[in-house]
């Protein structure tokens, strides 16, 4: 419980810092705000050539889709908020030896490694995100009231499984001498987040479903949230979150005994 | 002091020596990137075509059957390859770190060094397409000359999308978050260039918007003209359009950067 608490003060720290941080740089607010928009809008774009060619695409509505989308970027800009810039931040920790100094603080170096750079500008994607799913969620068949609640819900289990893929394609950086691939290996993994599952052949599906689970992203939550998932469905969520949360840890202990402190 | 014309190609030659040993030097890096950039758009678009035609029972859509899009993503896998990578994001960071300074000083152009270096591994990959698709002819139907003129249109592609680039790398001249601006010509690019579906799907009341870039000549246009979708003259109207595109290209260069480095302090960052 102490342990708990001392690392809420930090993370505490962490976004007083980072806030001062991005007060300091006004422009990367609006710039931030101008890509992300534009990434919407070409995903939009897809989906609205593709919907004048059909009215339904694998039982999904055109609504349905924008309201998935919404859900989708919310989640991200979620992900992004907290962990992104961490993320590309990793390989120097290992490569230049920052871990040291992580390693020497009294709190978890994972912990450290991963609330250091807070990107506060991205919560008006999530508002965004938030405000196209409200947009939509009529149309979209969504019922509304109570159901409401559990947005946030889905939103973090959103949130983790980014965070436990992003990390398990970022931990190879103790082994290879430089990440950038993986990274970009993951963002084009990525574009399979960029759909709903439904959509996908059974292989694919399955996939994305347990071995690489983008679909948490934003496709099961959206499904979740207008259709309602079995609970045979949360036992695999909880399954492949957990075997994941296992995996990183076993080989973040692995790269730690590898690891040769500075320009390793 | 003018170096020789000799001098000039020994540069050029060691440039893109350079650029092909450092993109492989990492060979795991360099196969993930292809391996990631080529499979992923193209399983993106075998998906569509799952949904639209298999679990939605469309039998044509803008005129294409099921077997005519798959062809099509086969084919657009050849030249997604070979469209500019992201030396331009190098270029806004050299300016924006200050790193630029270095390369002021050498006698080459710091554009076309960047180019070059760029575009070794890109030629290298030119090669492996073209054999593939040579030997992979007679199954997708495709005549060798029609495969060699669409390579020879996606490497003019690559030109211009990395003139296009440069020219707005050098926003960093004046603005911090110039890779921005690379990353939104990024997501346009990769929605207007044909990689992640033929353009022919889009209304045809809203041709006009891909028609008006010079992005369809990356891969769209290469696919059409591999599958002899394409007249001669038509073809030739392209190329014409890609030859104004090359001169816009580089007028755009000569402007930015001409601004941009008389403004330059060197201070980084």
């Amino acid at each position: 419980m102490n342990s708990l608490v001392q690392h809420l003060r930090i993370f505490g720290v962490q976004i007083r810092n980072n806030f001062v941080r991005e007060a300091v740089y006004r422009t990367n607010f609006i710039t931030m705000v101008i890509v992300d928009v534009i990434w919407l809008s070409v995903e939009y774009a897809l989906f609205a050539v593709i919907y004048a060619n059909t009215p339904s695409l694998a039982g999904w509505t055109q609504p349905q889709v924008f309201f998935f989308l919404g859900v989708f970027f919310a989640s991200d800009a979620l992900f992004t908020t907290l962990f992104q810039r961490n993320f590309w931040n990793f390989s120097d920790l290992v490569n230049k030896g920052e871990l040291d100094i992580l390693l020497t603080k009294p709190a978890h170096p994972v912990f450290l490694a991963l609330t250091r750079w807070i990107n506060i500008t991205a919560i008006f994607n999530l508002m965004l995100g938030i405000g196209i799913m409200i947009r939509f969620a009529d149309e979209a068949g969504f019922q509304g009231g109570a159901r409401w609640a559990l947005v946030p819900v889905w939103l973090a289990i959103g949130v983790a499984a980014a965070t436990e893929l992003r990390f398990a394609f970022s931990i190879w950086v103790f082994w290879t001498d430089r990440s950038w691939a993986l990274s970009r290996l993951y963002y084009q993994f990525f574009a399979f987040a960029t759909k709903p599952d439904a959509l996908y052949p059974k292989f694919i599906r399955y996939t994305i479903l347990t071995a690489l689970p983008f679909a948490f992203i934003g496709s099961v939550p959206a499904r979740a949230l207008l259709h309602g998932i079995e609970p045979r469905e949360w036992l695999q969520i909880a399954a492949v979150l957990v075997a994941f949360t296992l995996f990183n840890a076993h080989f973040w202990r692995k790269g730690l005994q590898r690891y040769q402190s500075a320009s390793s | 002091m003018n170096p020789g014309p000799d001098t000039n190609w020994r540069w050029r030659w060691a440039a893109l020596k350079n650029g092909f040993q450092d993109a492989t030097a990492y060979r795991l890096e360099f196969l993930f990137e292809v391996l990631g950039s080529a499979a992923v758009p193209a399983a993106i678009q075998w998906v569509l075509w799952y949904a639209l035609f298999t679990l939605g029972g469309a039998t044509e859509i803008a005129g294409m059957t099921y077997m005519d899009m798959i062809h099509y993503t086969w084919i657009s896998l050849l030249f997604t390859q070979i469209r500019g990578g992201d030396h331009d994001f190098e270029l806004q960071e050299m300016i924006r770190s200050g790193s630029l300074s270095t390369y002021l000083l050498r006698p080459c152009s710091v554009v076309e060094f960047v180019w070059i270096r760029g575009v070794a591994p890109k030629l290298f990959l030119t090669g492996l397409a073209l054999v593939t698709g040579l030997l992979l002819s007679p199954i997708l139907g495709l005549n060798p000359l029609n495969l060699i003129t669409a390579m020879g249109f996606a490497l003019i592609g690559n030109i211009i999308h990395y003139q296009l680039g440069a020219a707005l790398a050098a926003v960093a001249f004046w603005w911090e978050e110039g890779y921005s601006i690379l990353m939104v010509k990024n997501m346009l690019v990769s929605l207007l260039s044909g990689e992640l579906l033929p353009l022919t799907l889009f209304p045809a009341h809203y041709h006009w918007v891909w028609k008006s870039t010079p992005f369809y000549l990356y891969v769209f246009a290469p696919v059409q003209i591999a599958q002899g979708r394409w007249t001669p003259s038509e073809i030739l109207t392209h190329l014409g359009t890609a030859l104004i595109w090359l001169v816009i290209g580089w007028g755009l260069i000569r402007l930015s950067w001409g601004a941009g480095v008389r403004r330059y302090q060197s201070l980084g960052g």
